[in-house]
């Protein structure tokens, strides 16, 4: 076997030794259990919502949960509220990462430092904590209230129990990965590009827009299609934070399926934010991939 | 004590690419040979089936009339040195040595014992506990070399060792390692693609060339005798000037010397220090820069067409660019269809 | 969370005094306030008794809460069971993703590198649909509500760190280590034992830790598919705060819950900041 087997393919990494099953046999269960639990579990919902009984009991084609989702008006209300939440997400984590990831990536010295080290620092804080501390910061009589009483302003209006509740939450939670993403890019951009972009009289906005831009843009996409990914169905953050009408997709889904015990509209529901996602996912992959294979 | 017998020992890769064709060659006891090639000749994977980390597509491999190969590299009595020490950073130098002599389960006092030995022969005694990393190039190279002798293998491999080391310290290390080889009598192949360091050290030099043996010799005879054109070239620095042979003679461009041979194209070949120049005005040749490097100077020429020469002179002052010269071949030899056709 | 600055910082060229670095003055006061009030305020919470508002700093402080939440029954079984479940899912993530990691970094087999990016799938679909998906098949086979199902999920979803990491580990090792070892006389088992897992263990060791912090933070698999027999730490704090408790259980269990991941963030701190890290999610 060894003749014709080695002359088939050079490895992916160079200098793996021969090719023989063994590998295959000890990446078997970890390759099963993706299969089993998650590429299984997608085909599987896409096919037991399209292909299902009718009420006579016979298997055929039938989009009638679909067709019940995109004509309810409820429903309708929580896709909107999901996709309105994940814009303002994606809009705020750009405004406010964007300038962090520019200036820790142009700047030495301990106070860059520490500033990384504070952008960084959500990703150690779970989120159901996050969510504890947003209530008692943020909530009635929470400790913003309590500072602006005590210099005789008045109260705020909370964003607890409101749509900001959320978008606050999910943005606090993904600027870490945000900034590591954006940074990484920044990364890329050569000092002496933008040395020799300055030496020909470009100002700092110009530098931005024509130097760094075009060099960072792929990052920006992967940053923005992770958070996407994320927030479109997040669930503890929106329950916790979020209003009980209309609600985000993920915790509309966790109703439908537990509460009204309807599995089948919920994984109607799933099937949908697949869709809404597939784009970024398949960016997302496409360059994680890409990445990878450098 | 140990012979190493390679037979007729091919590889060949995916693509396919033959790294090594056909290649016979027999190491005597002690002897230490060292196997001399550019990157991609073969010389490095030829060494990696010996050392049982490639494995021979066909052809046979023997140490001692024991067949090895087959065996993997752990069941053979061979020690390889690294061109980047390979040593495991995760333990200090003493288990850097240990390692092997622990695995075949000797105790602990002869262990010690037999890893100082080798620690004092490699002029490293006393630094058993250093970290890997605390150690120089130089140190870390040598104790690549003490892992491997203090197994005590038949036949030591030497995959490139000073590669990584700068001129300086390559030229010390090498003299210690012949030395130590020396004394301890080992049979030892040797790869490089730096021919200083097998003019050095060897005691026979195989040149090879896309996996093929050019030249099998003594240093002192690859050196005055290549057998062909690319040997010539590749050691030492050689003039080589392609032209044509009629009625005994070579000529290229109004370049002329004595050839008795038959008619037909003929590589003539001619080291600078064997090319003797004396003035003349217009002259065969004429010279287009001096370099004097204090012990003798060189002259590059350029023959009418334009076919650039090295000579070596002893007063590089007596000549100028731009002034003419005629060249005094004194040793020349002549390649036709890749094998000497003449020696003067 | 306005926090726009207009500035964007370039080398610093002056060659004497450096300027006031103000944007930095600007993002450490923002981020200060954003990012550490909120926790310094959950802090204070867990160690007062009294705190009425509109008071700036509590009445009364003390341990009285922590005594009453360690006491409660609710809380030491959900630790006990996170605990647990975090082993479990580690060991078994380390059993079968380790060698798995070895092999996609060592070996040449059919299909390798489809098999590799697989790993990707479950992080290119939003989580929580792809939760509902598997709790569809789960209620099938009656794993809702099991320990065996919550290992199943969170095992899951440790697959993709505890591949790749290691393979990256186990890659940056020196083959020509491993050769060496082989030539001293050590068997392919035994180079693995003795060179390249010493070689790759810190960065395995993070990705273990990673693995383990992860799972006992993981809450929407645990809401979703444990509830109501299993109950985590983080779906008791869910509870906890729907249910609007004590004050001051929510912030006690905050500080207890934010233990591991600050080994986790003292440990992460050498593996993080390198670019590799991003570079892992595509950045």
């Amino acid at each position: 076997m060894t003749d014709a087997a080695e002359g088939a393919k050079r490895p992916l990494i160079e200098g793996a030794a021969s090719r023989r099953p063994t590998g295959l046999l000890l990446v078997a269960i970890p390759v099963f259990l993706v299969g089993w639990l998650v590429i299984w579990p997608i085909i599987n919902a896409i096919g037991r919502t399209l292909w299902r009984p009718d009420a006579s009991g016979t298997m055929g084609f039938d989009l009638s949960s679909y067709v019940f989702f995109f004509s309810d008006q409820y429903s309708i209300n929580n896709l909107t509220i999901t996709l309105w939440t994940t814009l303002m997400c994606a809009i705020l984590l750009l405004v406010i990462c964007l300038p962090i990831a520019l200036y820790l990536r142009f700047s030495h010295g301990r106070l860059p430092a520490y500033v990384q080290a504070l952008a960084i620092f959500p990703m150690f804080v779970p989120s159901i904590i996050l969510a504890y501390a947003f209530i008692r910061v943020l909530g009635p009589n929470g400790m913003v209230d309590i500072l602006l009483n005590s210099v005789g302003l008045p109260k705020i209006r909370t964003p607890y129990l409101t749509p900001w509740g959320p978008v606050i939450g999910l943005v606090w939670d993904n600027i870490p990965l945000t900034v590591l993403i954006l940074l990484s890019g920044l990364g890329n951009v050569a000092n002496h590009a933008i040395e020799a972009a300055r030496d020909v009289g470009a100002n700092r906005l110009q530098v931005f827009w024509h130097i760094i831009l075009p060099r960072i843009s792929n990052s920006l996409l992967v940053a923005i299609s992770f958070a996407v990914l994320g927030i479109f169905s997040s669930f503890t953050l929106p329950y916790l934070l979020g209003p009980a009408a209309p609600e985000m997709m993920g915790p509309f889904m966790n109703r439908t399926f537990r509460e009204v015990n309807d599995p089948l509209n919920a994984i109607t529901q799933a099937v949908i934010t697949f869709g809404f996602c597939i784009a970024f996912g398949l960016f997302y992959v496409r360059s994680v991939a890409r990445n990878q294979g450098q | 004590m140990s012979v190493l017998k390679i037979s007729e020992v091919s590889k060949i890769f995916a693509g396919p690419t033959v790294a090594v064709d056909k290649f016979s060659l027999d190491v005597a006891d002690g002897e230490l040979v060292c196997l001399l090639g550019p990157s991609g000749s073969g010389k490095s994977t030829l060494l990696r089936m010996i050392g049982g980390f490639e494995r021979p597509t066909s052809g046979l491999i023997t140490i001692d009339g024991e067949d090895i190969t087959h065996q993997p590299p752990e069941k053979r009595p061979t020690g390889m040195v690294f061109q980047s020490h390979a040593l495991w950073t995760h333990m200090n130098v003493f288990k850097n040595l240990a390692f092997g002599l622990k695995l075949r389960r000797l105790p602990a006092s002869e262990i010690k014992q037999r890893v100082e030995a080798v620690l004092e022969l490699v002029g490293l005694a006393g630094y058993g506990g250093r970290g890997v990393n605390q150690l120089s190039g130089g140190q870390q190279q040598r104790v690549a070399l003490a892992r491997s002798l203090v197994l005590e293998p038949k036949i030591l491999l030497l995959d490139e060792p000073f590669a990584s080391l700068d001129q300086h310290l390559r030229e010390r290390l090498r003299e210690e390692v012949r030395d130590i080889q020396q004394r301890l009598k080992i049979t030892t192949l040797f790869v490089t693609h730096g021919q200083d360091e097998a003019l050095a050290m060897a005691d026979r030099i195989v040149v090879m060339r896309d996996g093929r043996t050019e030249q099998v010799d003594r240093p002192d005879i690859i050196y005055r005798e290549p057998q062909t054109p690319f040997v010539a070239g590749f050691i030492g620095t050689m003039n080589l000037v392609e032209g044509e042979v009629s009625n005994g003679h070579f000529k290229r461009a109004g370049f002329a010397v004595d050839m008795p041979i038959a008619d037909g194209p003929a590589v003539l070949a001619v080291r600078p220090e064997a090319l003797d120049l004396t003035a003349a005005e217009p002259g065969t040749a004429r010279v287009h820069r001096v370099t004097d490097y204090g012990t003798h100077g060189l002259v590059d020429l350029d023959l009418r067409d334009g076919t650039r020469l090295k000579s070596m002179v002893a007063h590089p002052d007596l000549f100028k660019p731009g002034q003419g010269v005629d060249l005094r071949p004194q040793a020349v030899s002549a390649y036709r269809d890749n094998q000497r056709a003449y020696r003067s | 969370m306005e926090r726009v600055s207009p500035v964007i910082s370039a080398p610093a060229m002056a060659p004497n005094r450096p300027p006031i670095d103000w944007a930095g003055i600007i993002f450490t006061a923002l981020l200060s306030a954003a990012i550490v009030l909120p926790l310094i305020v959950v802090g204070t919470w867990a160690f007062t008794e009294v705190w009425r508002y509109p008071n700036v700093v509590p009445q009364q402080f003390g341990l009285r809460f922590w005594n009453q939440t360690l006491t409660r029954a609710d809380v030491w079984s959900a630790l006990t069971i996170s605990l647990q479940l975090s082993t479990v899912v580690t060991l078994l993530s380390a059993a079968i993703c380790l060698p798995a990691a070895y092999a996609f970094a060592r070996m040449d087999f059919p299909g390798r590198t489809v098999l590799f990016f697989s790993f990707l799938a479950g992080h290119a679909f939003p989580k929580f649909g792809l939760l509902i998906a598997i709790a569809a098949i789960f209620l099938q086979l009656n794993l809702i509500g099991t320990f065996w199902g919550v290992v199943l999920i969170q095992l899951v979803g440790t697959l993709l760190f505890m591949i790749w990491i290691p393979v990256a580990a186990f890659q940056s090792v020196d083959r020509r280590m491993e050769e060496a070892a082989r030539d001293v006389g050590a068997s392919p088992l035994r180079v693995f034992w003795s060179i390249t897992l010493p070689q790759a263990g810190p960065t395995i060791a993070a990705a273990v830790l990673l693995s383990f912090v992860g799972t006992f933070y993981e809450t929407e698999g645990a809401w979703l598919i444990g509830a109501p027999g299993i109950r985590t730490m983080p779906v008791l704090m869910i509870s906890f705060i729907n249910n609007q408790m004590v004050i001051q259980y929510g912030a006690v269990l905050s500080v207890m819950l934010w233990v591991p991941s600050f080994i986790a963030l003292m440990f992460a701190r050498r593996v993080i900041g390198g670019g590799a890290f991003a570079r892992g999610f595509g950045g």
